[in-house]
Parts: structure tokens; C-alpha cells; sequence
């Protein structure tokens, strides 16, 4: 019909409101809420004083959060609804429109609902800051934010490339996003340093380099520390990638272009299984 | 129409279709029955698009297009064999969606609610609906465009008399219309009522192809008269007895 939106755009709007009256959408922004809040009031309790955290202080507390929370509600929530009950996925699938158009638009939908989900918790957690605190180290909070999109999408697509694999095989899905989560924001690390350890200077800096620009979590932390408080606060892989880059604007560009192959790849790969599988 | 042509599937070792080749015609209403894991259902969702075929070929519409297509498919409903649908959306919210994603006119989400008893639960969620409920939200999603192909998936599995009324008059109008029906069942009072032809399908291959009067000569052979019946004196006691109200 003219004037109609498109299949893309149908199903993208289908999805948010899904994904909005989900019950695990709502209790992630609520969580995500409360524990940007309680991050942003606790001010420097751990430090022995009281008080409202600035922007910068309260993006850099946050950044572990982000890294833990965001990844596994994408996976979970972006399988919970990417690979839904065989019933439901036959009606759909059986319609005049092309898979990836279906795929990409419920992904697109799905990254509306979760960053909008975010963005009360750090909304909230915003206006606390300034009405106590002024607006001090805003810019560090808002590439928190951005990293922390980044990071949605990145692990919806990776969602979806895990259920174009298991389709009508939700728990399944459910244990492989598990363990993708398990993999990227624990065990990578660890194992890298692991590795890095073992192995004399020079290649071991290389792993570390390599282990930042592989791994989106580690990417996005590299990529946020480095906004918010510059090379102050990194660990041995990301001050590794600093050195090979010479500087933070090369760091950055790195970054951001691990990030789009992580973002695109993984798209393009679910299409691919997708539009091959028996539905 | 639909067009099996040599239609083969394997899942791994297994051999779910064989060698299917069987068209069914315009105006024509076709029952494809068999035991359990007899290769209906794959059958049906290859005409679907659903499955690619591991060797011949299924292809729908009046141009006879690979099923796999997504323009085809503007040819085709498909009902699936246990349809669900997000809890969270009411019933007109799901038709609604699938209106607007095969461009059909507005109109006709009140039509398809009429026409499957489903007007006064459009308003609730579908996560309240019982089994019998959202299979004919099922039907009426299938009903929704005007295809010249429909596709059902044991559609009467889980229907009370007043759904099967719907599918009943729905596969007949259709039929009427010069459309084309194919549906699975288990329920040989289905195939009394509709069908035209009858597949018959044994481990994945077809082992026989009756038309109607083939199988009223052969069940009279048998002692056993085939009666194409409106309605029977209990379907009408029951809607005496529930007033009509679902």
C-alpha cells in the first residue's frame, strides 16, 4: 500500500513495543537505574569522603557495569526474542518478505527498546549529577553512553547470529549466548593476560594489542577510559594498544573500526545462516 | 497452484520427502494425510518457503515461482502446525501487524475477527487466549490477504465447533473463489467434509492420490458411506446448548 512503511520498518516498530512491554526490558532499566544512581549518589564512599560524584568520576565507576550488564542483557534479551517459538517464526517467515529484512528490522527494534532502556538509567543518574554536582566532565559521560550503545548493538547482532544457528532451539541459544557472554567479558581477559605472561616482551604486547581490538568489551572499555579519563586508568593491553598507535587519536581509530567489523560482520553472517536455514 | 515437482528433503540421514510430485489446481481443495513423520508437514512448509528443497523443486502461483522467494510468497498464507504469537500484543494488534505487512486494507481485520468468532477477545491480550482461541487468531491471520494459495497445517487440531465452522466456511469459499487449498489433518471427518483429492503419504512418499469419488467408491466398497454433511444433529445440540456465545 503506498505511503505504508515498509516491511523493515514494520517489524523493527513491532519489535520495540515488544521489547518495551517486556518484562525483561523493564527490569533491566530499572536495575540499570537503580545501580547508575546508587553509583552516582554513593559519591566517594569508598574513598572515605560523601558527596555527589562529577560526570567523569561517576562515567569512569560505571564503566565496569556497563561492560558486565549491557553485554548479557543484549545476548539475553536479543535471543529471548530472535529466536522465537517455531510456531510464531513459520507465520512470520512464511510472509512475502525477505528473512534479512525481518532479522535486521527486530534487531533495529530490539537496539531502540534497550538504549532507550539505558537512557533512563543514565538520564537519571545525569540529573543527579548536575543538579549536586554542576556538569563537569560531561563529554566522558556521554562516550560512556555511545560506548555503551556501541556495545548493544554489538551484542544483538552477535545475538542474532547465535539464533539464525539454532532456530525453534531457544534454550539452546540461550546457553550459547551464556557462553559467548562468559567468554567475552570474563574469561577474555584473563585468558589474554594468561597468554601475554608466558611469552617475552615483545610478542606479548602484541597479543595484548591484538586481545583490545578482538574483543568489543575491551574495546569499548579502552575506548571509554580513554575519554573519560585519558590513559590514566588502563590496564596493560589497552596502555600496549596506546604505545603501537602512538598516540590517542590512532588508538581511537582503531577502536572504532574493530567496532564496525564487530557491529557488521556478525549482521551479515546471521543473514547469511538466515536465509540458508529450514524454518 | 502449487506445484510438487520430483520434491525431496533429507534432514541429515533422514528422508522426510521423497520424490513428491503433485499439483494442485485452482478451484481445488487437497488433503494431504499420513501417519506421523510421513513428510505432511515438511511438505506443506516447502510450499511455505520454509524448506529448501534438497532435491526437485516446489513452486507456487499463477507464474509457478520457487516457494523460496519472497515475491512468491505474496501468492501463499500459511498457517502453521501450532501457531503462537508474543503474549504481550492483543489480538488486533497482531492482525494489524500482518496487515500492514502483506498491505492489506484496514477493512479487513474486522472481517477476519467476524469470521473467526474472535470479535470480542480483539481487545485482550493474546497471552489470555486458550489453545482453541489462538489457533483461530491463526486462521485468521491466514485469512487476512486474498491469496490464491492456502497453505494449513492441521488447522482443526485444536478447534471447537465454532472455529471449525470458520475453517470450514473459509476452505469452501476459497475453494469457490477459484483459489487453491492444501491442509494436513489427521481428522478424516476434515477430508470428508473438503477435500477434492486426498495424498496419501507413507515415509516420506506419496503412495496414493484419491479424488473424492475414488474414495467414496472405495469406502462404500468397504460398507462405508461418505456424507459430505452441513452439519451434524450434535454440532447443532452443542450450539443450542452454548448459545451460540464463544
Amino acid at each position: 500500500m503506498r505511503g505504508s512503511p515498509g516491511p523493515f520498518l514494520l517489524c523493527a516498530r513491532q519489535e520495540l513495543l515488544l521489547a518495551v512491554r517486556s518484562r525483561w526490558t523493564q527490569i533491566f532499566a530499572v536495575v540499570f537505574a537503580v545501580l547508575a544512581l546508587a553509583v552516582a549518589s554513593s559519591g566517594y564512599v569508598l574513598s572515605g569522603g560523601h558527596g555527589v560524584q562529577d560526570f567523569a568520576r561517576t562515567a569512569a565507576s560505571l564503566v565496569e557495569l556497563v561492560l558486565l550488564l549491557v553485554p548479557l542483557t543484549a545476548l539475553l534479551i536479543g535471543v529471548l526474542s530472535l529466536a522465537p517459538e517455531r510456531g510464531a517464526a513459520e507465520l512470520l517467515f512464511s510472509q512475502p518478505v525477505s528473512r534479512r529484512a525481518i532479522l535486521f528490522g527486530k534487531v533495529t527494534g530490539l537496539f531502540g527498546a534497550l538504549a532507550a532502556a539505558q537512557a533512563v538509567g543514565f538520564g537519571a543518574a545525569g540529573l543527579v549529577i548536575f543538579s549536586r554536582a554542576g556538569g563537569s566532565g560531561l563529554g566522558g559521560f556521554t562516550l560512556l553512553i555511545l560506548g555503551s550503545f556501541i556495545l548493544t548493538a554489538v551484542f544483538l547482532v552477535l545475538a542474532a547470529l547465535v539464533s539464525s544457528g539454532t532456530v525453534g532451539r531457544r534454550t539452546r541459544a540461550l546457553a550459547i549466548a551464556l557462553v559467548v557472554w562468559f567468554g567475552a567479558v570474563v574469561l577474555f581477559d584473563v585468558a589474554a593476560l594468561g597468554v601475554a605472561s608466558l611469552l617475552p616482551s615483545g610478542p606479548a604486547s602484541r597479543v595484548l594489542i591484538v586481545s583490545v581490538l578482538v574483543n568489543p568489551a575491551d574495546a569499548v572499555r579502552t575506548g571509554a577510559l580513554l575519554g573519560i579519563e585519558g590513559s590514566g586508568a588502563f590496564g596493560a593491553a589497552s596502555l600496549a594498544l596506546l604505545r603501537f598507535t602512538h598516540g590517542a587519536a590512532g588508538t581511537g581509530i582503531l577502536l572504532a573500526l574493530s567496532l564496525l567489523v564487530w557491529m557488521v560482520a556478525p549482521a551479515l553472517l546471521a543473514a547469511r545462516r538466515l536465509d540458508k536455514a529450514d524454518l | 497452484m502449487i506445484r510438487f515437482e520430483g520434491f525431496s528433503k533429507t534432514f541429515g540421514a533422514q528422508h522426510a520427502v521423497s520424490d513428491l510430485t503433485l499439483a494442485v489446481e485452482p478451484g481445488e481443495i487437497v488433503a494431504l494425510l499420513g501417519p506421523n513423520g510421513s513428510g505432511k508437514t515438511t511438505s506443506l512448509k516447502a510450499a511455505a518457503g520454509l524448506i529448501h528443497p534438497t532435491g526437485g523443486g516446489v513452486f507456487v502461483g499463477e507464474r509457478g515461482r520457487p516457494a523460496t522467494e519472497p515475491d512468491a510468497r505474496r501468492s501463499l498464507s500459511f498457517l502453521p502446525q501450532k501457531v503462537t504469537f508474543p503474549d504481550s500484543l492483543t489480538g488486533r494488534e497482531v492482525l494489524d501487524f500482518y496487515r500492514a505487512l502483506r498491505g492489506v486494507p484496514r477493512e479487513r481485520v474486522d472481517a477476519v475477527l467476524k469470521m473467526s468468532s474472535l470479535n470480542g477477545a480483539s481487545a485482550r491480550a493474546v497471552g489470555t487466549y486458550s489453545g482453541g482461541m489462538t489457533q483461530r487468531l491463526g486462521l485468521a491471520v491466514a485469512a487476512l490477504p486474498d491469496s490464491p494459495v492456502l497453505l494449513l497445517d492441521e488447522p482443526t487440531a485444536a478447534l471447537d465447533p465454532d472455529g471449525l465452522r470458520a475453517f470450514y466456511a473459509l476452505a469452501e469459499q476459497r475453494r469457490r473463489e477459484g483459489k487453491t487449498v492444501l491442509f494436513t489433518t489427521h481428522q478424516l471427518g476434515d477430508v470428508e467434509r473438503l477435500a477434492d483429492r486426498v495424498a496419501i503419504l507413507v515415509g516420506g512418499r506419496l503412495v496414493a492420490l484419491l479424488t473424492r469419488r475414488a474414495l467414496e467408491d472405495w469406502l462404500l466398497a468397504h460398507g462405508v458411506p461418505l456424507v459430505r454433511a452441513e452439519t451434524s444433529p450434535l454440532e447443532d445440540l452443542y450450539r443450542e446448548l452454548v448459545g451460540g456465545d464463544t
